[in-house]
């Protein structure tokens, strides 16, 4: 394996509810696509995209786990080497949301305590049948020191953020690791894909 | 005609009008000059003209040719006109004539389309009496095949011939004969349902599959693959009643009862396999290609049904919930629980892997023949079409319930052979043992050998993500618990070097007198666990050496397996992408044992190493190098330093040399190497030369270097090159000398050391004078 071709790998793992729309978010990172009618996923799935951030190569590969109960040995297989978890919920579905102690309670079992996670609350395009709001997960994320982002991926809507921003944490928190102070870390935001441009900031 | 008119206007106004002197002003012309000039004009202007008549006079003669010519022309003009309107009026004649005809050729083509028309009504007409005739008779004869060939011929009759036929002067006939068959067609397809019915209770094989061929000519393709399967399904769950019977007779002694409900589920899948291929020719030839989805589609419920059957007997009987549960609480390190015995695991966990092999086997099995069957029957369909099939594949794989219950009963066998994977390696690592001679323990071979079993059991299971899991599940076992084991051995450090051990041997073991002086006994635990805690610390070295090694190859036997089951067709597209991210995260776990080794060998070499060989390196401060002729020779005679040196070190490494890998020793005494030249040189500037004293160090340090040589493998010169050149130095005849080797005479030699420092190596030898090496350029 050549390390040529990119300056970063960071391993991503999305985890959440079944049908909060974890593939559909990756599929429209990785691929610009809304597949409508997606299938539940079956075990792990596996992209990869690269992004480039402050010039600097950055491969993400992208764990895209199945929600359902029956996949959970397998995909709690994952979380150890995971760099960053994207714990997903449905705004439109206030069981998804009640389950995140359970989830949270996943990664304090299996994550390395390094891993960065984020909170996202997905499907915002269905405003109108909102069932969680962002008061309430602000709050909750504050309380377990998570950031959090609600998106959504038929809009494209903060997609392209949320992977983004990650990438841009993750590249500081390697660089705290080891030690190279000196070199400026990029600010989240800061990420570029090859089609958008992304201005934002953190909460 | 043209010089006419150009000529006309000149010829009616005379000379006397273009004349630019009128007659009147020549009348009144008196003065002779005035005359003189007027006639002179008027002879010009007469030149003139009479030019002008010359030019035209010569162009008449042309003028007459064309003349004759265009007379010529006028009879011939004649004769064209007549001729044109002669052509056209046989054109018009010859176009009227065709119409004429044409009109006729259409009208035939009428007539005749008309009269076929009338011709296959008449057919049809005469088909429908004969069909109508024809299925009477061969109801009448119960000659079905026949009957339902009339029925055939008639559903495929234009409906609008039929209709329109009805409207005839035959009308009533027509409409009678239709009623017939219609209800002869009813009537058949009673009967056949009927009697499709009967042959499948009876289990009439030859009988159902006679029917099952008139289904698609009465057009109930639908019907009669649903009563097909019906049949097929009836003959699969018979067996699979008769099969489960037998699992519940089986004896526990049986060879096979280990894997029984695994060998149950081979046989139900074997079944259907088996009616697959036997029945597909029949529906291919009798209901076209592109059925078999919907045959397999009714066949999978059935095999669903019967898949629950032995799944839910397998969970009862092997008890695999409570098991799982258990294992479940002993993970959650809630010690309170008794723990299960890894070991009991084990047959279930070899029988649930099988179970899912077979399943693998069986769907990828149903996968290959519909996809083959689309493709047949989607030869000439849209793309749409062919994706919409390719979708309804993927939801029957997907989400029938033999796919879902597997993956819950691997979704459970993982947790199950983590909990396996890490007790036993817990177990090794508790009864690990060492045995004279080794250089590893028993743990590495074990806890590898588990770590291989495990993941080979998960590859056994044909599925990609529990394998993946698996390797996941080692990468972290290895990287976490086990590497955390050996690090804990190699932080209790390697103990004190035997000068101290001796010390503190006395010390203790003064005080071990003392107190088994009192407790009346003696005991000598304290001295050889010392020895014992040497070994454990050289064993758990070479340990984390062999199993950074035993990683890669791991690593390697497993690419090499996954890709035999990826060529054989498992796993999805992204199948060898995430295998390979998984070895990789394994492969690195090998470095972080490298590291571990790195660490334990600077802790070696700082404990163990340092101590011993400082002291000895600081004699060297107590042997004078100010020394005479005299000295010098009895140096020669009785060694003062180097040679205890060597000898001392020698002693010491022979029980690396024994205790370590070849590998590990070699890093270490390039660790020991390393150490000896920077401690040398240190004593080295503490000490003053004389000339003799110089060549004295010279010697002991060619000595050093040439036993060094002979215990490392790979050169040393570099490490020794400053205290090399320190030698040389302290050698110089004069100070001056050293100009000799430096600078542009250095040839090639390259100098490690700056100005400032030969500086301080000569002012080392009493005899040089420090003006002198003041004064040396540099």
């Amino acid at each position: 394996m050549s390390m040529e071709d990119y300056d970063f790998l960071f391993k991503i793992v999305l985890i959440g509810n079944a049908g909060v729309g974890k593939t559909c978010l990756v599929r429209r990172f990785t691929q610009g696509l809304f597949p409508p009618g997606q299938g539940a996923t079956i075990g792990v799935d596996f992209m990869i995209k690269t992004v480039e951030i402050n010039g600097e190569k950055v491969k993400l590969q992208i764990w895209d786990t199945a929600g359902q109960e029956r996949f959970r040995s397998i995909t709690q297989s994952y979380y150890r080497s995971a760099n960053a978890l994207i714990l997903t919920y449905d705004i439109t579905c206030e069981e998804s949301f009640r389950c995140l102690p359970e989830w949270l309670r996943e990664i304090e079992q299996y994550a390395s305590n390094k891993v960065i996670t984020v909170l996202v609350g997905n499907k915002i395009d269905l405003a109108d049948k909102r069932e969680v709001s962002q008061q309430r997960a602000a709050e909750f994320s504050e309380a377990q020191d998570m950031y959090y982002l609600e998106t959504s991926a038929k809009e494209s809507d903060n997609v392209e953020k949320l992977f983004l921003d990650l990438a841009c944490r993750l590249i500081s928190e390697a660089r705290q690791n080891t030690l190279e102070n000196n070199v400026s870390s990029p600010l989240p935001g800061e990420g570029k894909s090859i089609s958008y441009l992304t201005c934002c900031n953190f909460n | 005609m043209a010089a006419a008119t150009a000529s006309g206007p000149r010829g009616e106004g005379g000379g006397a009008a273009t004349s630019a002197l009128t007659m009147e002003r020549i009348q009144s012309l008196t003065e002779l000059t005035e005359l003189e000039a007027a006639y002179s004009r008027l002879c010009e202007e007469e030149k003139v003209v009479q030019e002008e008549l010359d030019a035209l006079l010569e162009q008449q003669s042309t003028i007459e040719n064309k003349m004759v010519v265009l007379h010529r022309m006028g009879p011939n003009l004649q004769l064209i006109e007549g001729d044109a309107q002669q052509l056209a009026g046989m054109i018009t004649f010859t176009c009227n004539l065709a119409e004429n005809v044409s009109s006729k050729v259409r009208q035939l083509d009428l007539a005749k389309n008309r009269l076929y028309q009338a011709i296959q009504r008449a057919d049809d007409i005469l088909d429908l009496k004969f069909c109508m005739d024809g299925v009477q008779t061969a109801l009448r004869n119960e000659d079905y095949e026949q009957a339902a060939a009339h029925i055939h011929r008639y559903l495929s009759l234009d409906k609008s011939v039929i209709e329109l036929s009805r409207q005839g002067k035959e009308g009533g006939i027509i409409d009678a004969n239709l009623k017939l068959l219609q209800e002869a067609e009813h009537r058949l397809k009673m009967i056949v349902t009927e009697k499709f019915d009967t042959a499948m209770k009876q289990g009439d094989l030859p009988r159902v599959e006679r029917f099952f061929k008139i289904f698609p000519l009465l057009g109930l393709h639908e019907e009669g693959l649903s009563k097909f399967s019906e049949y097929l399904c009836k003959q699969v769950a018979n067996k699979a009643e008769e099969n489960l019977q037998l699992v519940m007779g089986t004896d526990m002694s049986d060879r096979r009862a280990a894997v029984i409900f695994a060998d149950t589920l081979t046989l139900l899948f074997e079944g259907i396999a088996r009616i697959v291929e036997t029945h597909q020719p029949i529906v291919e030839t009798y209901y076209g290609p592109g059925r078999l989805y919907a045959l397999i589609k009714h066949l999978q419920v059935e095999c669903d049904r019967q898949v629950e059957k032995v799944v839910d007997k397998f969970i009862k009987e092997r008890d695999y919930h409570r098991q799982f549960q258990q294992v479940q609480n002993s993970m959650m390190r809630s010690s309170s629980v008794e723990k299960i015995e890894p070991r009991e695991l084990d047959p279930i966990l070899t029988e649930v892997t099988l179970m899912n092999a077979r399943s693998e086997l069986y769907l990828r099995f149903i996968k290959r023949r519909i996809i083959a069957d689309f493709e047949v029957g989607d030869s000439m369909a849209s793309e749409e079409v062919k994706q919409e099939h390719q979708k309804y594949l993927d939801k029957l794989l997907n989400n029938c319930l033999l796919s879902r219950t597997m993956q819950e009963l691997i979704g459970y066998y993982i947790t199950m052979e983590e909990y396996f994977m890490r007790e036993t390696v817990n177990k090794a690592v508790a009864m690990d043992s060492y045995e004279k001679g080794q250089l590893t323990s028993s743990m590495v071979d074990d806890v590898f050998y588990i770590v291989k079993k495990c993941i080979g059991r998960a590859l056994s299971s044909s599925s990609i993500d529990c394998l993946c899991a698996m390797i996941n599940h080692s990468t972290t076992e290895l990287e976490s618990d086990f590497r955390e084991v050996l690090h804990n051995k190699l932080k209790q450090g390697f103990p004190a070097t035997t000068f101290q051990d001796f010390q503190r041997g006395v010390t203790s073991a003064v005080n071990i007198m003392h107190s088994s002086l009192q407790q009346g006994k003696f005991d000598t635990k304290g001295i050889e666990s010392t020895d014992e805690a040497k070994q454990s610390f050289l064993v758990t070295l070479n340990n984390v050496e062999v199993c950074s090694e035993n990683i890669m190859t791991l690593k390697k036997t497993l690419e090499s397996d996954c890709s035999k089951l990826l060529s054989q067709g498992f796993g999805g597209e992204q199948a060898q992408a995430k295998i390979d991210s998984c070895l990789s995260d394994m492969a690195a776990v090998s470095n972080k044992f490298r590291d571990l080794l790195q660490e334990g060998l600077s802790e070696l070499n700082s404990t163990a190493i340092k101590p011993q060989v400082k002291p000895w390196i600081n004699l060297f401060l107590s042997v004078s190098h100010n020394i005479e002729e005299e000295e010098f020779s009895d140096y020669e005679a009785n060694d003062p330093w180097v040679q205890q040196f060597i000898l001392n070190l020698e002693q010491q490494m022979t029980e690396f040399k024994a205790g370590l890998s070849p590998v590990i020793y070699d890093t270490l005494t390039g660790l020991m190497t390393s150490l000896i030249a920077i401690e040398l040189e240190k004593v080295l500037l503490k000490s003053t030369f004389s000339r003799l004293g110089g060549l004295q160090f010279d010697k002991e340090l060619r000595s050093l270097i040439a036993y060094l040589t002979t215990v490392t493998t790979w050169t040393i010169r570099d490490k020794f090159a400053r205290l090399s050149q320190m030698a040389t130095i302290l050698n110089l005849e004069r100070v001056t000398e050293i100009l000799d080797y430096w600078g542009p005479n250095s040839g090639p030699l390259t100098w490690r050391l700056t100005p400032a420092e030969v500086r301080q190596v000569l002012a080392l030898r009493i005899d040089f004078r420090s003006e002198d090496i003041k004064r040396l350029r540099l």
